[in-house]
């Protein structure tokens, strides 16, 4: 019990004490940029996870609803000052429900099929980012000034805005974590491993397949307008089918289907890069590189499912199996 | 007896050929029923005809006195009606434990949202009756083992486990002996035998003849799609079409 | 006034047709022998199209060995590619492994990730800007027919892709290689019972994928003066569509596939702004997957 705790406590030590400490010993405004960097491709990383990693749909598109939600923050920003407290539910939501409209129709197509579904999708939609001009501004992209004013507070300090975003991030996390590891997760895995034979169990498959998909956007969607919050500019690149295969990417390497392993996988894939910056432009080949390697010689991942899943147990223990009586068989 | 399912001349075309052909027949509560048949003759299908894998052509599947046919597998399912596969399904990465609750979440059902707030009391059901299930199968020692390293056998029961959880009113086995030895299919059978004088309706699909012959009440046979004998095991036994089936027809 | 700026309108179309063709068939032949996407085939056509740039500004031959050598790089290519991104994966050799789910789904993300390698390693070394063709190599000299305007482009396209559609066929048809291509599509585990040396008829057909994926890179750099390194990436999608559309394993369903979206897509040019042709062909691949999951001429498809 003591355990759980601690680790619990430990990761908020971590995230809201000692990075912003560091950050601040440094006090580079570079330094604050990555780590909300990092923690905006977390937060996508672990909302990827959902889709792909646990109900195992290679989704080829995530980058292009993570883009309708720093949009829609962003032109709600700049062009209708309607500010970030509203600007973050309605950037979720939007991405949403776009999802839930393309998802009507895809969501009966299985493995590649329904991967180059979502890519084609993905591409129309970054098509409609980059030509729909009298709206997104096109290829000059958005600016946003305003900052971030939360509830009334405005909030214009570097470590104020990494305060917002690890919050809303670490909130959405648990969100997604408590959403896998849980019955419902199950659930999810099981149409991952053999969707008639989870249908055979009383399943619906192409509305549990639907939620996944939908809530996953939802995150992409905060996500987004994270990022339009903190970088202060959206352009239609940040959004393209290379972002898409970054973030797969992340959640490839971590492990598919381990929530700990897309986290992992994230923060490598946006910190090394920074690390190797003096080697040249070099971030993609690496990306490609460590994803190639990673499916070659790590099939399961840095940090694999099975490990994430003893791991989460470990945490949430009796909270998992929901009975905290004396079923101590094998929940060691 | 009050049936419990009832077939109404059920067919199947598959392009020019029909795989069940104008079946009708019936289970009652708390019948233990075998179907056999040659190869080819039309079991699996049946069988799929009946879960929602597969639409008929024409004919009609009454469950409960209602109309399911048409329905999609998981609509069936959550009936009461409850399944496993001809070459042993399970959920080969997730663990012995998780394998079976998604049986019992299925029966009872889960939400998004339960499952992020609150949801206690749903998740406290659905991990008793997976522990009831692993115990009676005696998967509860390896109940943390993924389920692809379990033994052939194991994976057997795994399978049954899984779909018991659901605690359906009718359990449909498809060839649960396929690839097990003597001794084995022998403690299957028992296995089936008990779930059946416990009141589980049971309908199964076998080419043990034994297994079928030595616990089935009655016997249905199928011979090219078409229904050729319904009785006891004794009567089947020596049914000339039967016999005829087997003998002239295991070219098909 | 109207007609001939249609014709010329169906001209382009159809050069971009053949275009999307040659690499459809790289698409299907693959997708038939193995069941899986290579999604590093749009890779192959900006490898074909540079290696013919560094021909041209090294050596400056004529066309026809420009040609010659980009079909030795696509070679060479194609074979590296399987190598480095699909053998591996090819661990165990009976069907239901060598067509699996997870086979498929490693080896597309393989094939992406050699992709992002090989389209990265060339924006570092060129960089991301189109490279200066010398312009006596373009094909966009103009010719004057009746009221309609081609350039001798369309025509060396048209050529070059008859060729190697009659040299497939021929292939295919006739020679040893394509019975043996013909026979892993159908079973590969059949096959290899028969003798046929499954591994190396693999290699062979992304050799000849990759060859005619590679001259339509450098066609089209060509024609159209640009060749950078992002360059593949649209075509190969298009070709992709093509190869859905006709039914995933028919190369005849991928080629006239190909026609119909590459004059699709430059008719819609003439009624919406360019910059949406490429919806075209995303809408095509929508409809085609959720409405004609067979592909347009209902070849079989089997649940996967």
């Amino acid at each position: 019990m003591s355990k759980q705790l601690l680790t619990k406590v430990g990761m908020v030590v971590l995230l809201f004490v000692v990075v912003p400490a560091v950050l601040m010993a440094f006090d580079r405004g570079y330094f604050y940029q990555i780590a909300t960097i990092a923690a905006v491709f977390v937060l996508l990383a672990a909302s990827l996870h959902l889709v792909t990693g646990v109900a195992g749909l290679l989704h080829l598109g995530h980058a292009a609803f993570y883009g309708i939600g720093a949009y829609v923050a962003a032109l709600l920003g700049s062009e209708l000052e309607i500010g970030f407290t509203l600007g973050l539910p309605a950037a979720g939501l939007a991405a949403a429900f776009v999802a839930f409209l393309v998802a009507l129709p895809t969501m009966r197509l299985i493995s590649i099929y329904f991967a180059v579904a979502t890519l084609a999708i993905g591409q129309m939609l970054y098509l409609i980012f980059l030509n729909w001009v009298s709206v997104t501004k096109g290829p000059n992209g958005v600016l946003l000034f305003s900052g971030i004013d939360f509830f009334g507070f405005d909030i214009e300090s570097e470590i104020g805005i990494y305060y917002v975003v690890t919050a809303i991030m670490a909130l959405s996390v648990v969100v997604l974590y408590r959403l896998t590891n849980s019955y419902y997760g199950n659930a999810l895995r099981s149409l991952r491993e053999d969707d008639q034979c989870a249908a055979a169990m009383g399943i619906n498959v192409t509305v549990l397949k639907m939620q996944a998909f939908v809530i996953s956007a939802f995150f992409a969607g905060l996500a987004g307008a994270l990022w339009a919050y903190t970088t202060g500019y959206i352009s239609p690149n940040d959004f393209n089918f290379s972002q898409s295969i970054l973030v797969l990417a992340m959640v490839v390497v971590g492990g598919l289907g381990s929530l700990p392993g897309a986290v992992i996988g994230a923060l490598l894939l946006i910190l090394l890069p920074e690390v190797l910056r003096d080697v040249g432009d070099t971030r993609n080949i690496f990306v490609g590189l460590v994803m190639f390697g990673a499916i070659l010689f790590l099939p399961k991942g840095l940090f694999g499912e099975v490990s994430a899943l003893r791991f989460a147990r470990r945490i949430l223990g009796s909270g998992w199996s929901g009975s905290a009586d004396n079923r101590e068989v094998g929940w060691e | 007896m009050t049936a419990l399912l009832e077939l109404d001349g059920l067919t199947r075309h598959f392009g020019g050929l029909t795989a069940v052909d104008e079946v009708t027949t019936h289970v009652g509560q708390g019948e233990l029923v075998g179907l056999i048949g040659p190869n080819g003759a039309g079991k699996t299908t049946l069988f799929n005809l009946i879960s929602g894998f597969t639409r008929p052509s024409s004919g009609a599947v009454r469950f409960k006195g209602e109309e399911i046919t048409g329905l999609p597998p998981h609509q069936v399912a959550h009936r009461g009606m409850s399944r496993t596969f001809q070459n042993l399904r399970v959920f080969p990465n997730m663990t012995v434990f998780d394998n079976i609750s998604v049986g019992a979440l299925g029966a009872l059902g889960v939400g998004a949202f339960q499952s992020v707030i609150g949801g206690r009391k749903r998740s406290h059901e659905i991990s008793e009756r997976s522990w009831e299930m692993l115990e009676r199968v005696g998967l509860n020692e390896q109940a943390n083992d993924l389920a692809a390293n379990l033994s052939y056998g194991k994976r057997k029961y795994l399978e049954i486990a899984r779909a018991l959880a659901m605690e359906p009113d009718l359990l449909i086995l498809d060839e649960p002996a396929a690839g097990m030895n003597h001794s084995e299919t022998a403690e299957l059978s028992q296995f089936i035998t008990e779930l059946n004088s416990e009141g589980l309706t049971i309908m199964l699909v076998e080419h043990d003849m034994s297994l079928v012959m030595g616990i089935c009440e009655r016997v249905v046979v199928l011979a090219s799609g078409r229904k050729i004998a319904d009785d006891t095991p004794v009567e089947v036994r020596q049914n000339q079409a039967v016999l005829d089936a087997y003998l002239g027809g295991d070219d098909e | 006034m109207l007609d001939p700026y249609y014709l010329q309108q169906l001209t382009i179309g159809l050069s971009l047709g053949m275009i999307y063709a040659l690499m459809a068939i790289g698409f299907t032949l693959i997708f038939g022998v193995l069941n899986v996407v290579n999604f590093a085939h749009g890779e192959i056509y900006t490898i074909g199209a540079f290696a013919g740039l560094l021909m041209i500004a090294t050596f400056g031959p004529p066309l026809l060995a420009v040609l010659l050598v980009v079909m030795a790089v696509g070679a060479l290519a194609g074979f590296g590619l399987e190598r480095l991104a699909f053998k591996p994966f090819r661990r165990f050799s009976d069907e239901a492994s060598m067509k699996s789910r997870a086979m498929r789904e490693a080896t597309l993300m393989s094939s992406l990730a050699m992709s992002i390698v090989a389209r990265e390693s060339l924006e570092l070394i060129f960089g991301s800007q189109f490279q200066s063709v010398d312009l006596s190599y373009l094909i966009n000299k103009q010719i004057q027919l009746g009221p309609v305007t081609i350039v001798n482009g369309d025509l060396i396209i048209f050529a070059v892709a008859l060729v190697m559609f009659l040299g497939l066929q021929w292939l295919l048809k006739y020679s040893t290689i394509g019975l043996s291509i013909r026979a892993v599509s159908n079973n590969p585990l059949g096959a290899r019972y028969c003798g046929i040396n499954t591994d190396r008829t693999i290699i062979l057909t992304f050799v000849i994928g990759s060859v005619m994926g590679a001259l339509a890179g450098i066609l089209v750099g060509l024609y159209y003066g640009a060749i950078y390194p992002s360059m593949g990436f649209t075509p190969g999608i298009k070709a992709f569509v093509a190869m859905v559309m006709g039914g995933l394993s028919s190369i005849p369903g991928a080629v006239i596939s190909a026609m119909i979206l590459g004059i699709t897509e430059s008719m819609a040019t003439s009624v919406v702004s360019s910059v949406w042709a490429d919806m075209v062909a995303y809408a095509f691949l929508l409809i085609t997957l959720v409405f004609f999951p067979q592909g347009l001429f209902g070849a079989r498809r089997e649940r996967v």
